[in-house]
């Protein structure tokens, strides 16, 4: 254990001792709690993720007037020049405050590879190598060792894909946080599992933890054996119980007014929750809206349907991404926070026979902003009838410029076991005219 | 000392018993803890005419010699209880009973670790068909760990796979029958259970083969040539090639493909195995399943026997098991001379184990040091990491310790609850590469902390270890710290925690409190490190 070349053996017991009991609070646990919100440093991201795959024509890359533009209308933005589509109102009027890409060209059309895709930035091929996905590289890079939370929260995830930290351990994995409702109509309760503890009282795990120390000392080696993993795990878990997460999941603290200008349902409180989880230091949260009330986890998935069914999600999204954006610039959180919007891919410039649109990954829409992205921009372009593709975006691309976006070196590796492997695929650059 | 203990409980028990007899969870207790009484007449030594007996023995001899030669002398042995523990999580999936101990405790200290060993493995005594079915649904388990990688996908119930690995281990089939079936596939409907979890695919049930089987990855050769070996396309789809006709109708055809070619990137390939000049003409997968599994192909028995020494040990002879075309010679050497044993004796999975299992290697202390390697990064020094459990090992155990109820009878059984699985699979979510390896986050910390499996155990109303052993009046309080441990960790105490413990207990003054200070020092001892790992 680390303590050990501190103290003595004799000493180690006498502490352990001492918080037996209640009698002494100081003893065990890190008092973090007690130093409310520690100053963050570092940068944050905020992953805002659509799985199904969302119509580029129906939210930033709309063409009306084109025979495949449907009957989706664009409406002006923030930015002269700039148009979206009329679902996004809210959005819109932020455009000056984010950047759209409407030139990703990313190849995979499957959701489970086009998934794995986009959130690990490699092309699956069945190699051996267990990919970690965005999140997990960057609370490995991002993270703080004292935290009282974990570096990478996930709420309301649905995955098709089984993905996770891969190589860079559970240590990276994301705590997941899921609604207890499923219905987006009842007010979201977004918790986590297992974190009040047996029998309510926080004072008995006081007792807990120091009787734990009494047996961990018999078994205390040195080196970075399991048993001081453990360890690490344990005091990780121990302190999120200890301060509930930093108070991180009481949504009742919020005003009212807030929480309802976020929306009611899963994905709008869990962008306030992604807020008070990046005020509370974690380095990457990821917010998936993946049911509107349409059934499944493939919320965006409009082989039929789609311009209704669109419009239902963005009324979802619509409040939820435009209320995030306004709480951290008033919060002075803005800049140092990522806000990042995307799905696997994006759908097909044609309508099909069931008013739908169909997988279509050659010139799709993304958009980013905050930490490290120069606003109010639109990057490539897709032409009149969304086919012809300018200043094309591949996913390592994509991934450059977001890690460079927050402060992390794109060209630099991570160890898999005696193996490097590039943060991004095929050594690729930022796109500079998106970063400040 | 501690075996006038556990008679102590058992007296203290029968005492509730008569005084309370109509208490039906107290007749439960009383059958649990004194389940053991009549093991006694397993003698030490009987079976010695069992040949699987024998050949273990001689085997592991010849471990410790030849062992000895190629990595010098073992680390000392370690203790006799810690031992008895190993063995219980290694053979069984979960820690012994109270009782169990002390039967182990009372046999004879010169004999007794291979006398408990060939109790497990060979299934003697009076527990012997409850040992032979946890026995094998084990390592059924285990096994389907080796076959199915975490995250593999399949989105299939891999239940099925260990439902068909457990019944050839209960019947004690030849290694080598078991994987040639499932390489053959001759009952289309029985034996594909394997081939379905690799998503019916025959190129991922290529690479699933020649990993699990011959130690060879070869799925990097699916798309390019093999960087580091001399693996070639052809020979990742020339294995393919033999499961083509199970695999999905190809695009544009309205028939399977025909065993034997199977066609990718515009390249047809043909079906072959993996070196060696096939002589037959007719190509066939019982001709992929005899070379594979022929005791001569050195491959096949020095991975079987590397996977089932890093199952108990920790760590493979060969420490990259699924690269064992990476090995020299030299560093093969011992594994290599341990497979021809194995090989020419028709592989015997219970005598390889029971073998490891008595050899000095298996029964040394662990470490957590690191050692030193050669140039090639390859450990040279004999190493015996701690293990971590996996997830049903972690239950299976909670249930043995806490004597939750097991029958499907009662409603409370967690096992059938569905409460096993929910923890199974929240434990599952971060499991190690090898069992070495200890992979778990906070989630799994936080179902082990605050989960109800854990509220039950340490409340005192639901918990029958806990009431067994606070309503024995003739225990002090060291004992039932004692009990408690032996229960949960199968060691005694040590000084200082016996007497951190009473003190704790001794702080407060109600009888109320005092119970309740027994719940959290459970709450502990489940909640160590030593609990989820195997030292």
């Amino acid at each position: 254990m680390v303590t050990n070349s501190v103290f003595s053996r004799r000493e180690m017991m006498r502490i352990a001792m001492a918080s037996i009991g209640g009698a002494s609070l100081s003893g065990w646990l890190p008092r973090l709690a007690k130093a409310a919100c520690h100053a963050r440093s570092a940068k944050s991201c905020i992953l805002l993720w659509m799985p199904g795959g969302p119509s580029q024509l129906e939210t930033l890359d709309p063409k009306p007037g084109r025979p495949n533009g449907g009957p989706t209308q664009s409406v002006s933005t923030s930015v002269p020049g700039i148009h979206i589509a009329e679902n996004l109102p809210k959005v819109a009027a932020q455009m000056k405050d984010f950047s759209i890409v409407r030139s990703m060209q990313t190849g995979e059309g499957d959701h489970g590879r086009a998934t794995q895709l986009m959130l690990t930035g490699y092309k699956p091929t069945g190699a051996p190598i267990e990919y970690p996905v965005l999140g997990s590289m960057v609370a490995q890079r991002l993270h703080d060792e004292k935290s009282e939370l974990p570096s990478f929260v996930s709420i309301a995830p649905f995955r098709l894909a089984d993905l996770g930290s891969g190589f860079l351990g559970a240590k990276f994995s994301p705590l997941l946080v899921s609604g207890a409702s499923n219905d987006p109509n009842t007010r979201a309760n977004l918790t986590v599992e297992n974190l009040s503890p047996i029998g309510g009282e926080l004072a008995r795990m006081q007792d807990r933890a120091s009787l734990l120390k009494v047996i961990r000392h018999s078994t205390a080696t040195a080196g970075e054996g399991s048993i001081s993993k453990h360890a690490a795990v344990y005091d990780q878990a121990l302190r999120m119980v200890d301060s509930q997460g930093g108070g991180a999941f009481r949504l009742d603290e919020e005003d009212d007014v807030l929480r309802d200008a976020y929306g009611r349902n899963r994905f709008g409180q869990g962008c306030l929750l992604a807020r008070r989880l990046v005020e509370r230091g974690v380095p990457f949260v990821e917010v998936a809206l993946s049911d509107a009330g349409n059934g499944g986890g493939l919320s965006w998935d409009t082989h039929a349907d789609n311009f209704k069914t669109v419009k239902t999600i963005c009324d979802v999204l619509d409040p939820a991404w435009s209320s995030l954006i306004n709480d951290l610039k008033v919060r002075g959180m803005y800049e140092s926070t990522l806000v990042i919007w995307m799905g696997e891919f994006g759908r097909t410039p044609k309508v099909n026979a069931t008013s739908g649109r169909d997988h279509y990954p050659d010139g799709w829409s993304m958009a980013m902003g905050g930490a490290g992205i120069k606003p109010g921009q639109v990057y490539g372009s897709t032409g009149r009838d969304g086919t012809d593709v300018s200043n094309p975006v591949n996913t390592p691309q994509l991934f450059a410029t977001i890690l460079k976006a927050l402060d992390i070196n794109p060209a630099s590796s991570n160890q898999a076991g005696d193996r490097p492997i590039p943060l991004v695929d095929d050594h690729a650059s930022p796109i500079s005219e998106l970063l400040v | 000392m501690f075996a006038s203990e556990m008679h102590r409980i058992i007296e203290s028990t029968i005492g509730i018993f008569v005084r309370a007899c109509c208490s039906l969870l107290m007749a439960v207790v009383l059958v649990v803890l004194s389940s053991g009484l009549d093991a006694r007449s397993d003698e030490p030594g009987a079976g010695v005419s069992d040949p699987r007996v024998l050949v273990s023995r001689d085997w592991a001899d010849w471990l410790n010699k030849e062992g000895r030669r190629f990595w010098g002398e073992p680390p000392e042995p370690c203790d006799d209880l810690l031992l008895a523990r190993r063995l219980y999580l290694d053979l069984l999936g979960r820690v012994p009973s109270v009782a169990e101990m002390r039967d182990y405790v009372a046999l004879d200290p010169s004999t007794r670790r291979s006398t408990l060993i060939d109790q497990l493995v060979f299934h003697r005594g009076a527990r012997a068909d409850d040992y032979k079915r946890t026995f094998s649904d084990h390592w059924a388990r285990q096994w389907r760990r080796v076959m199915l990688l975490p995250n593999s996908q399949s989105g299939m119930n891999p239940g099925e796979l260990e439902g068909w690995l457990s019944q050839k281990f209960s019947r004690d089939d030849g290694f080598d029958l078991i994987m040639a079936s499932l390489v053959e596939i001759r009952d289309a409907s029985r034996d594909n259970v394997y081939f379905r979890l690799s998503q019916s695919s025959p190129a991922t049930y290529a690479a699933n083969v020649s990993r699990v089987m011959l130690g060879v990855r070869l799925e990097c050769a699916q798309c390019h040539d093999h960087p580091f070996t001399d693996w070639k396309q052809a020979d990742f789809w020339g294995l393919a090639a033999f499961y083509s006709d199970l695999g999905a109708i190809p695009q544009g055809s309205t028939a399977p493909a025909k065993l034997g070619t199977i066609e990718n990137g515009g390249v047809k390939y043909v079906a072959k195995v993996l070196w060696e000049e096939s002589k037959e003409t007719a190509v066939s997968r019982s001709h992929l399943a005899n070379w594979l599994t022929a005791p001569k192909n050195r491959q096949f028995a020095a991975v079987s026997v590397n996977r089932f020494w890093q199952l108990l040990v920790g760590r493979g002879m060969y420490a990259s098991v699924d690269d064992l075309d990476l090995a020299s010679p030299q560093q093969r050497a011992l594994l290599d001379g341990l497979a021809v044993h194995f090989a020419e004796s028709k592989f015997p999975v219970r005598s390889l184990i029971a073998a490891i299992c008595k050899s000095d290697w298996y029964q040394s202390i662990a470490s957590s040091v690191n050692l030193p390697t050669d140039s090639d990064g390859d450990s040279v020094a004999f190493h015996r990491p701690v293990k971590s459990l996996s997830p049903e090992q972690v239950f299976d155990s909670l249930e043995q310790a806490l004597m939750l109820p097991i029958s499907r009878l009662d409603p409370s059984s967690a096992r059938w609850t569905g409460e096993r699985m929910q923890v199974v699979a929240r434990l599952g979510e971060a499991v190690g590469k090898s069992p070495d390896e200890y992979a778990s986050g906070i989630p799994q910390a936080l179902v082990m902390m605050n989960g109800k499996l854990t509220a039950d155990a340490i409340d005192v109303e639901n918990s029958r270890l806990l009431r067994a052993t606070l309503d024995s009046p003739f225990m002090s309080a060291a004992d039932r710290i004692d009990t408690l441990c032996m229960a949960t960790l199968s060691r005694h105490p040590t000084n200082e925690e016996t007497s951190a413990f009473v003190a704790y207990i001794q702080k407060v003054v109600s009888v109320d409190e005092k119970r309740r200070a027994h719940g959290e020092i459970l709450w502990a001892l489940v909640n160590s490190p030593e609990f989820v790992l195997c030292r």
